[in-house]
């Protein structure tokens, strides 16, 4: 998507980016353009680390290493192996996934290992396996060009994902689609929408129900493709009975006009599409909401076409491919399934070894609740911070603490490395070869731009030397490509890729052998499960609502200026200039009756503890809601996040928790 | 007059490398055009206006301008050999023109001179442009200019250091001169067009005749990811920072964007800028009314670069063309 500029140095100085990428087309969002920033900064981790006396101090690869190998095999030894618990991470490579996956399970015999995309769409994966027999996104984002109209729903897409919302922007502006935005928020797209839907956060189910109804009772249901591609419709009708829009409009907070209005503006389209993000995913309902969107869409035949489909936005550069390789508990690579045996005597024979685990591992959030419990012993971690990306810090604090044995593989310093015995400095994405696979199930190449900062090491690289001093030798490659060409000889949806076929622009999978040219659109002619399954959901309301101590709902998010946990825009200098401070949104009404003065400091409070950030009285915020942006260190919104989970996908509900508020002053 | 071959300007060139650093448009891997070194990749010289600003080699997105060693001041080292840069359009020759005189009248920016002085430029024009476009052939503002006849380029020299560059080419056919004036006289129709375009824009912005509301609609459009003022051969805004490297302090600058709030923020968090409306007005109002009575002259050169870089089509060109038709018939 974008070309690093290299100085003379070897330093980098900017990016330029790619005119002729089918998705970049010249452009670039703002922390695009300042990719490269963070990249030479000086608090870049340069040498091994291991703790002693309390303090972190500089070794040798080989003692790093060692102690490493040595400290994770006598834990299983004590414990067993499921002691043990691997962090994989969505922003490094396919391979890199792959092998962190294959270390977990080929040396250290665990199904222990996740990564972040439990935070953010394990219950996309989970609702669209469920009703389509594949968790990604149907359709490519050049689609956005050609949809007559375009439901975002639990999206600020413009901030988020960029080029993506500028096309849904486009489609607006210049071809006259239809846009509904269902969003509590007032987001730019809301700015232009022809309706702006204002749900109370946790009420998606009945939103889609309420819509469902409409169409189902006023017949405009796609009936044909009900009847030839779905199975398990009439369960879905009955549930659906018991939604008329009065009913779920006042569940959501709005008229029932409303529900009306979008329910026949979406059915009437010939070519309606479903865009969400993770204002559906992250809640302790959060795979009911997917299906209920996976629903709506087959109830008017709206997938497997240009312009259509379910289209879950993806947040991290390969939070995708993360998944697609295995970085996940229950799934080998391509989603094939640990419980399986036939899956697991392939990977045996594949990777020399007997007896992988069959049971399904603990997840990034049930681990972090197993080390609290003690139950976890020691936890390996590359490229995560869950320090400030789980909910409930104190909670994250004392697992950590509990753990006789944390290794951190970052490129900075973080609060999680606060808490390591071993960090081991890993090069950035500039620093390396391989692949990362976008939320159009795109893979596409990253290119080694320059030598590695200090004496840090390629993720990969570190890993193939761990398996080495545990004794295992089928994880050494002479190149990143080979093990591109192992992953592809293991996964059917990626059979075809090599770094040859995906030079230019990559392949979006399913890809299953070397002459496919990819898949931009999945679904159709037959659902990957076959029929699609209508998955009825009922509503429930979130966890923790507001109630008279706790009077406010605090939903969590991000900004447009910086990423996650903010390890790299926090450093990068217009980003961070941008976005200083940690802050929360409030209305104006709200901010008004508390006295509460714009960028004032304010204490924002829940059950689980407080934090200062600056007022940002704004019409985006709705009111009776907080907004606050996860990135920020010295106040951050995870500290006040319940740990309440989705009962299957077990993603936390970051979007809604009851909160208080005051002044600072 | 010389006409050459691709591989022979490729040979001319390596010819001024013992002299001269030199950079032309190269093929990066997907296809996408760049300025780089000669063997970074295939030339590619025809294709019109290269998507990176060629004028970023004399103001890069991010430069050293000088370093602290203990107490200590240093400049940064000056450059080995003078920059040779290929790739100029006739727009982008008059953005440079521009900047030399902004960089350069009232006070001299040394950083920018570090590089420009003694820079030789290269333009590329004629019958080499985007889709089968010719492009404008330049004024003359530049030392060396490669005028794409459809099967070569016929060399032309410009100044006095052009001329003792060209004077030494070995190889190429003589071609005579009426070639140039044929291709001179062909240039796109539009850009006239587009000129009056602008020129009818400004007018109307300066005699106050676009309203708040416009602006307001124009900001729903805008993302603010800052492309238009990063690809502009004439935005010249920066802003500074200090890193710690190794052994010294640096003091950088680099390319920053009147699109983004902390442009202007001041420490109160108060912006006088105010909201996206007027930022966005901004960017236009600066280039079409705020520089015509500066510096005598609008400046948006026509390089097309905001509008292709643009995500939701609100590049210069776009904005003015929707300006002059909703205020331009009063």
């Amino acid at each position: 998507m974008f070309f690093l500029v290299v100085g003379d140095d070897g330093r980098l100085v900017g990016v330029e980016p790619s005119s002729e990428h089918v998705v970049a087309q010249g452009r670039l969002c703002v922390k695009g353009w300042n990719a490269h920033h963070f990249v030479n900064h000086p608090d870049r981790l340069t040498r091994p680390l291991i703790r002693r006396n309390g303090t972190l101090e500089p070794v040798s690869w080989d003692e790093a290493l060692d102690l490493v190998v040595s400290r994770l095999g006598a834990i299983q030894a004590a414990h067993g192996p499921d002691s043990v618990a691997f962090f994989s991470s969505a922003k490094t490579t396919n391979e890199e996934n792959y092998l962190m996956m294959k270390l977990a399970r080929a040396v250290f015999k665990t199904n222990n290992v996740d990564h972040c995309a439990r935070l953010c769409h394990s219950s996309t994966v989970l609702g669209l396996a469920a009703t389509f027999g594949s968790g990604a996104m149907t359709n490519s984002i050049s689609c956005m060009e050609q949809a007559d109209c375009i439901l975002v729903i639990g999206s600020n897409t413009t901030e988020q994902h960029p080029l993506i919302g500028t096309r849904i922007l486009q489609s607006k502006t210049k071809r006259g689609a239809k846009l509904i935005v269902a969003d509590n928020r007032r987001i730019r797209l809301a700015c232009i929408a022809d309706l702006h839907i204002r749900c109370k956060n946790g009420t998606d189910v009945a939103f889609l129900n309420g819509l469902m109804h409409v169409i189902i009772s006023e017949g405009l249901e796609d009936k044909e493709f009900v009847q030839n591609r779905t199975e398990n419709y009439d369960p879905l009708k009955k549930v659906i009975a018991d939604y008329p829009p009065e009913k779920a409009a006042q569940i959501c907070g709005i008229t029932p006009d409303e529900i009306v209005q979008a329910a026949r503006m979406f059915a009437g389209a010939d070519k309606a599409m479903i865009v969400y993000s993770m204002g559906i995913t992250q809640h302790t309902h959060g795979v009911d909401n997917v299906k209920s969107c996976a629903n709506l869409a087959m109830l008017t035949g709206n997938i497997g076409r240009p312009g259509t489909g379910v289209n879950p936005l993806r947040g991290q550069n390969n939070v995708q491919g993360a998944c697609d390789v295995g970085a996940l508990p229950n799934v080998f690579t391509g989603y094939q399934s640990v419980a399986d045996p036939a899956v697991r005597t392939r990977f045996e024979k594949a990777w020399g070894v007997q007896n992988l685990p069959d049971k399904v591992g603990l997840t990034v959030t049930t681990a972090i609740d197993a080390a609290a419990e003690g139950r976890l012993k020691a936890l390996y971690i590359m490229g995560e911070n869950p320090m400030m990306s789980d909910p409930d810090q104190n909670h994250v604090r004392k697992a950590l603490e509990h753990l006789d044995f944390l290794v951190v593989q970052d490129i900075f310093p973080t609060p999680t490395t606060e808490f390591a015995h071993v960090v081991l400095p890993a090069v950035s994405y500039a620093e390396k070869d391989g692949t990362f696979t976008s939320t159009e199930r795109r893979v596409q190449r990253v290119r080694k731009a320059i030598e590695p900062v200090g004496q840090s090491r390629a993720d990969w690289e570190i890993l193939c030397d761990i398996a080495k001093r545990a004794g295992y030798d089928h994880m050494q490659y002479g190149s990143v490509a080979e093990i591109l060409d192992e992953i592809a000889g293991v996964t059917p949806i990626y059979g075809g890729m090599s770094f040859d076929r995906i030079d230019q622009v990559g392949l979006q999978w399913p890809c299953p052998d070397k002459q496919h040219p990819g898949t931009p659109i999945l679904h159709t002619s037959q659902f990957t499960r076959g029929l699609g399954a209508f998955s009825p959901v009922e509503y429930r309301p979130s966890q923790e609502l507001p109630d008279d101590e706790y009077p406010f709902v605090l939903s969590t998010g991000r900004c447009y200026f910086h990423f996650h946990t903010g390890t790299m825009t926090r450093r990068s200098q217009l980003l961070h200039r941008e976005e200083r401070f940690p802050y929360v949104e409030i209305s104006p009404k709200d901010a008004r009756s508390l006295k509460i003065p714009d960028r004032s400091w304010v204490y924002v409070s829940t059950r689980r503890g407080e934090v200062k950030a600056m007022a940002r009285v704004t019409e985006v915020a709705h009111d009776g809601v907080l907004f606050m942006p996860f990135h920020f260190e010295e106040g951050p919104a995870n500290r006040l996040t319940i740990n309440a989970l989705d009962p299957v996908a077990k993603i936390p509900e970051y979007k809604v928790c009851a909160a208080k508020i005051r002044s600072a002053r | 007059m010389k006409r050459l071959t691709e591989v022979e300007i490729q040979s001319f060139l390596e010819s001024l490398e013992s002299r001269y650093d030199v950079w032309i448009p190269v093929r990066l891997q997907d296809g996408t055009r760049s300025l780089g070194r000669l063997g970074d990749g295939p030339l590619a010289l025809a294709g019109g206006a290269l998507p990176h600003k060629p004028t970023g080699m004399f103001f890069p997105q991010m430069d050293v301008i000088l370093s602290l060693r203990g107490k200590a001041i240093q400049a940064p080292a000056p450059l080995e050999k003078p920059l040779l840069v290929v790739g100029f359009t006739a727009e982008d020759l008059d953005c440079l023109a521009f900047i030399d005189r902004f960089y350069g009248e009232n006070f001299r920016d040394t950083a920018y001179f570090s590089k420009r002085e003694n820079a030789v430029t290269v333009a590329v024009t004629g019958r080499c442009g985007k889709d089968g476009r010719t492009l404008k052939v330049s004024s003359g503002n530049c030392d060396v200019e490669f005028v794409c006849d459809g099967q070569g380029y016929l060399l032309v020299a410009h100044s006095d250091i052009g001329k003792a560059l060209v004077g030494g080419t070995l190889g190429g056919r003589e071609t005579p001169g009426e070639q140039l004036d044929a291709i001179r006289s062909e240039v796109d129709a539009d850009s006239g067009e587009d000129h009056a375009l602008l020129e009818r824009a400004s007018k109307l912005l300066l005699a106050d005749k676009v309203p708040d509301a416009f602006w307001e609609q124009i900001a729903n459009r805008c993302i603010a990811c800052t492309s238009c003022n990063l690809v502009c051969p004439t935005c010249t805004c920066f802003d500074v920072f200090d890193r710690k490297d190794d052994d010294r302090d640096e003091r950088w600058r680099m390319w920053d964007s009147c699109q983004l709030d902390g442009f202007m923020r001041e420490a109160s968090g108060h912006n006088p800028m105010g909201k996206e409306a007027t930022r966005t007005r901004r960017r236009i109002h600066h280039k079409l009314g705020a520089d015509p009575r500066r510096w005598g002259q609008i400046t948006c050169m026509l390089c097309g670069r905001c509008d292709d870089a643009c995500p939701t089509g609100i590049g210069i060109k776009s904005v003015s063309r929707e300006i002059v038709a909703k205020y331009g018939s009063s």
